[in-house]
């Protein structure tokens, strides 16, 4: 049998990612003092209120994510060589940022579900600008070996 | 009827077959879904004697931030429910696979623990194998100047196989036939000035050898066009940017897509590197490379008699065509030759047959439903509580990226199969999935198909045993565990950094000197 606390994840059911605490790396970064932060609403695939956070200007989003156990992957650890981190932001917020730079565009290249507005978590850094900004983190994608989606690059 | 706890068992004591990314990206999601449940257990078993797989013996070694995601894994391997045993090669047996091991593949020093003997001691099992085979091209073979990339890679990588050192002495021309991630990671580490890659995670003697290497021009062979390439921007824009090389000119009417193709974003950038071509122009460099775009290599002979010197292969090339409907390459009956030293093949690969669990030799590796279930075959049952991940059940294709997604995928399968047996339990017990979806638990449309059930684990196996094998390999210091293997990391780092670089990897031998292992041979 198991465990209360797990049967309650369980009836959740299907609508895992994006709600889970992964091991958070708290410490990165510092939290601002309440009310005076840039604040950024993290939602998930299908629009839905994960958390909203606030932040100081010059944070990543990633760095961000992980201070708030928002389950957002940083496989290379910010290097720009995974694209585990993508985000799509909203187009208004997205054009005020500087536009990525080819190594960022090179790994959007290999992002799942890629929009005209997606970013890289990792290299997205918090300005004034960006207050209230949602932040949506990508579908995480069921079956796409099945689906023939995965990209084939060996 | 509600079974009893004592009949029960825990409700998850995992095996895991191979220790790559997928698994431990698997492991990592499981462990934290299930992160209050004391009574699990996920032991990970690899026939290699270190974790990580591909991340250790594939990722070239002048990314090391690809290898980063070694941090997670490690910090899942801190779970207390959490166990690796190493140098453990697990082999297919009758009814689950009985094909006779080729000896090339085999790793010598590896304690053989067969599929029989891991089943009575756990409730489940996820196969996450990997596809460790290099796939061949179908007429030109393997020889002492035709190597697969995957043995280049894994000369490279200090990989327990030992691969043979590839001959790059009075080499000077190396024509790779395929064109993917692989083909430019072997090319810029033949092409890179090796005092670059002095400070990477690459083998002392890995380094002698590029030293020495004459290697002055690498012709990469693509049986189809710049669209269809399998390479991705990043790894083309690092073969632009490589010190002291350049690029072919790349005939303009090759690049220009057909007017009614709709090229993807990825397409258009992959067009644009090609048409800037190189940092340093073509003529000025003394080392160059070349995409052959259409040419399909289809015999390779050596000039014998007539001394070619340092150029005696000959590679016969069709030049291709793209049929407009299938997009396959058709040939266009014209041939020419090339004139080459050594020919790398880097065609992809595949599940092993003869260390690949439930292998259906229809599909060339084992057969999962979405979700990674693993079904006997084609119209089988779907065998209980038995699962796949990573190439090993989906092929090799994608990046770590799509690696972590799908393993996130199927430990997601696997906890919810787990609810739904737990809550099909306290109602009745389950013939099919069709029994599951009316327990109560939602599932998704993908498993609506009804198959019935094979069981093979044991739903009630203990917590604390191991199977014989292993229990006997673990006093006799033929295993490497998780804290072993963290030894020798730190041992391999402190190595490197006496000699300025990342790391200095140890072989079999070196290690089991090192962590004071008696050979598993007699
Ligand atoms: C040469 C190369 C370079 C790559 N470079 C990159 C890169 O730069 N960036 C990127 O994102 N992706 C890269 N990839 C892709 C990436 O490595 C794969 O996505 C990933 O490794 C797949 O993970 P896996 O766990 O399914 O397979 P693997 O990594 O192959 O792991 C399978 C494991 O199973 C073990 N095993 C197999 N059979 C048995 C058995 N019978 N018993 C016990 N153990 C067994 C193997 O020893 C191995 O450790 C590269 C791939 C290759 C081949
Ligand atoms: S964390 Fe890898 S690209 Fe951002």
């Amino acid at each position: 049998m198991l465990s209360t606390c797990f049967l309650s994840f369980a009836s959740r059911n299907s609508q895992l990612t994006g709600s889970l605490t992964l091991v958070s790396r708290h410490g990165e970064i510092q939290r601002p003092k309440p009310g005076t932060g840039v604040k950024l609403h993290f939602k998930d695939s299908k629009g839905n209120d994960i958390k909203t956070v606030e932040v100081n200007e010059g944070d990543d989003i990633l760095s961000i994510a992980h201070e708030h156990d928002i389950d957002l992957e940083g496989a290379c650890e910010g290097s720009v060589a995974c694209s585990t981190c993508h985000v799509i932001l909203p187009p208004e917020y997205y054009d005020l940022l500087p536009e990525p730079e080819d190594d960022e565009n090179d790994m959007l290249d290999m992002a799942f579900g890629l929009t005209d507005t997606s970013r890289l978590g990792c290299q997205v850094k918090i300005t004034k600008e960006l207050d209230n900004m949602a932040v949506t983190l990508p579908a995480a994608t069921r079956n796409m070996f099945v689906d023939g989606e995965g990209t084939s690059s060996h | 009827m509600r079974r009893s706890l004592v009949q029960s068992g825990p409700p998850m004591k995992l095996a895991v077959i191979g220790g790559g990314p997928s698994a431990l990206y698997v492991t990592s999601r499981l462990l934290s879904l299930l992160k209050n449940e004391p009574n699990i257990r996920v032991h990970v078993y690899d026939r290699l004697w270190s974790p990580y797989g591909l991340v250790r013996y594939g990722v070239a070694p002048d990314h090391p931030e690809v290898k980063n995601c070694t941090h997670k894994f490690d910090e899942t391997a801190k779970d207390p429910r959490f166990r690796f045993f190493g140098n453990i090669e697990v082999v297919p047996t009758p009814p689950f696979g009985s094909i006779p091991r080729l000896p090339s593949t085999r790793l010598g020093h590896a304690v053989q623990l067969p599929v029989s003997s891991i089943l009575p001691y756990y409730t489940h099992l996820l196969l996450s194998t990997g596809c460790t085979l290099p796939t061949l091209h179908p007429t030109i073979l393997p020889s002492a100047l035709c190597i697969p990339a995957l043995s280049l890679v894994h000369w490279y990588t200090s990989h327990p196989s030992n691969p043979p050192t590839p001959p790059l002495h009075q080499k000077p021309h190396v024509s790779i036939i395929g064109a993917g991630n692989v083909s430019l990671d072997v090319a810029r580490i033949l092409l890179t000035p090796p005092s670059l890659l002095s400070g990477y995670d690459l083998p002392r003697h890995v380094l002698e050898v590029l030293n020495r290497s004459t290697v002055k021009h690498v012709s990469i062979l693509a049986r189809r066009g710049p669209l269809e390439a399998a390479f991705t921007a990043k790894e083309l824009r690092e073969m632009m940017n490589i010190p002291g090389t350049s690029m072919k000119h790349i005939p303009s009417d090759l690049l220009a897509p057909p007017p009614d193709v709709k090229v993807t974003r990825q397409q258009s950038r992959i067009l644009q590197l090609l048409q800037k071509g190189s940092k340093e122009k073509y003529g000025t460099t003394e080392k160059t490379w070349s995409v052959d775009f259409f040419r399909s290599p289809t015999q390779l002979s050596s000039a014998a008699g007539e001394t070619k010197g340092d150029l005696p292969l000959t590679l016969t090339l069709s030049h291709t065509a793209l049929d407009p409907t299938t997009h396959a390459s058709v040939p266009t009956g014209i041939t020419s030759q090339l004139h080459t030293s050594l020919v790398v093949t880097s065609l992809g690969f595949q599940a092993d047959p003869s260390s690949t669990p439930f292998y259906d030799p229809q599909l060339r590796r084992f057969r999962t439903l979405p979700g990674g279930r693993v079904v006997e075959n084609q119209d089988g049952r779907v065998i209980k509580n038995v699962y796949g991940s990573g190439w090993a059940a989906g092929g090799a294709k994608g990046v770590l990226a799509s690696t972590m997604m799908d393993a996130y995928n199927v430990a997601e399968t696997m906890v919810e199969d787990l609810v739904a047996s737990d809550a099909t339990d306290s109602v009745a017990s389950p013939s099919s999935y069709i029994g599951v979806q009316n327990g109560g638990v939602e599932r998704g449309e993908e498993d609506s198909e009804k198959r019935d059930i094979l069981e093979i684990m044991n739903p009630s196996a203990s917590l604390y045993s191991l199977p014989p094998e292993i229990a006997s390999a673990l006093p006799e210091r033929k295993v490497v565990e998780f804290k072993d293997w963290k030894k020798v990391d730190g041992e391999e780092v402190k190595r490197g950094q006496e000699s300025g670089k990342e790391r200095e990897r140890m072989g079999w031998e070196e290690v089991k000197d090192f962590l004071g292992l008696k050979p598993a041979w007699k």
